[in-house]
């Protein structure tokens, strides 16, 4: 029998600090944990220590990308310096708005950085894996890099339309036409592999 | 939402295209480094009062009321939590059927308004220090009256709007701009407060209402 749901508003004072410690949606005052969403009440109690108290919502509220999370974004225009992308999944989650993010040319790559070549790493509509790597300018445009092996391009169609097979770090080939095209390829996963 | 009387607020939290909590755009001058920044914005529709009048999107009192606004949020929002963030509150009074009676009751926008948006932010999941609940009072023939309305406005006595974190009884905002003996002040706040009370007693209840409901529906 699942114990009963507390519901709490925000300003709600939910218990003393020696009873518990404030975890998310939930703020401290004069001695006392007050909330701060309108949500479920949960304690999760871990050993030893005070039980985390927290207000949770069901459905999320806007997350934004931080820096160094692994965000998933969608190529939509190149230049000869940088690749403007639409940043769509943080980590797991969609976003319901899209932000700009901005890869420079410099960020495409771990080495000989100099000889990138934007053409030959993105296209416009491939979906590329990245990581934040500071919340950005003037244009606030995050800036993001691909300079890992786990990041770079996870999915790109070739220029007759069909999704391409990656068959190296840097080449994806047509299955129809059999054409190879360059990209900065991600390294897949293990658990992702199917075989 | 629609208080006693007939003002009715909409408050757009969320654009088609624009996030409610979002990176600032345009000069980052304005960024702060530890805080979110908090932008409201009034705006009245043409059928909104008894005549029908445009109004230019940034004039005085529009721009006023968005200042008042801004200031009451920012007492109530946490916003330590989202730094160099701004978070964009969008309010649009309206009122739906211009009635053929000459006395339209539809007084204290203000405070249908901020109620309005306390429970827009709620909504959006931005964490905030406790409701604020917002009520005019004034002074009329020796009576504290609370929720004026469009008449008791008009007739020129001294208003107060109030706007109160119930919990702590903190005040967020407090704005008159007439003159009061200073005898009166007391019983006026009082009136003012006791309302905006009662309207966090039916915001609570609503609220309660709707999260259990939601929890329901997405089967928690």
């Amino acid at each position: 029998m699942a114990p009963p749901v507390r519901y709490c508003v925000p300003g709600e004072r939910l218990c003393n600090l020696e009873e518990g410690s404030p975890g998310s949606g939930t703020y401290t005052r004069h001695g006392y944990i007050f909330s701060s969403l309108a949500g479920c009440l949960t304690k999760r109690s871990e050993n030893g220590a005070l039980p985390v108290v927290s207000v949770m919502r069901e459905t999320e509220s806007q997350l934004l990308p931080d820096v160094g999370a692994i965000v998933t974004c969608k190529v939509s225009s190149i230049n000869s310096r940088f690749a403007k992308v639409h940043i769509l999944y943080v980590g797991s989650t969609p976003l319901k708005n899209s932000f700009r993010g901005t890869i420079r040319k410099e960020d495409v790559r771990a080495t000989e950085k100099d000889k990138v070549e934007i053409y030959k790493s993105f296209r416009p509509g491939d979906i590329v894996l990245a990581k934040v790597i500071s919340l950005g300018d003037a244009q606030s445009n995050y800036l993001l890099t691909t300079a890992e092996n786990e990041l770079g391009v996870v999915v790109a169609h070739s220029e007759s339309g069909v999704q391409m097979v990656p068959i190296s770090w840097c080449e994806m080939q047509c299955p129809k036409t059999h054409t190879k095209e360059f990209r900065k390829v991600a390294r897949v996963q293990p658990e992702f592999l199917q075989t | 939402m629609s208080l006693p009387g007939h003002t009715k607020c909409r408050t757009e939290y969320i654009r088609p295209k624009t996030a409610l909590l979002r990176k600032i755009r345009g000069s980052r001058s304005r960024a702060l480094p530890d805080r979110a920044l908090v932008n409201c914005q009034y705006s009245s529709a043409t059928f909104s009062t008894g005549e029908r009048k445009r109004r230019p999107h940034g004039d005085r009192k529009s721009c006023e009321m968005g200042l008042q606004l801004r200031q009451t949020f920012e007492a109530a929002i946490l916003t330590q939590l989202h730094p160099r963030s701004q978070i964009d509150i969008y309010v649009q009074p309206l009122r739906g059927v211009v009635s053929l009676q000459v006395l339209q009751a539809d007084g204290g926008t203000y405070a249908a308004c901020v109620n309005a948006a306390t429970l827009a932010v709620l909504d959006a999941g931005i964490p905030m220090r406790d409701f604020v609940c917002a009520c005019s009072a004034g002074f009329v023939d020796g009576t504290a009256l609370a929720d004026l309305s469009h008449v008791e406005e008009a007739a020129g006595g001294p208003q107060l709007a109030l706007a109160l974190l119930p919990a702590s009884g903190q005040i967020a905002l407090l704005e008159m701009d007439a003159r009061l003996h200073e005898d009166h002040l007391e019983w006026v706040l009082e009136a003012a407060a006791q309302a905006a009370r009662d309207v966090h007693t039916l915001l609570d209840r609503v609220v309660r209402q709707h999260v259990h409901e939601a929890s329901i529906l997405l089967g928690d």
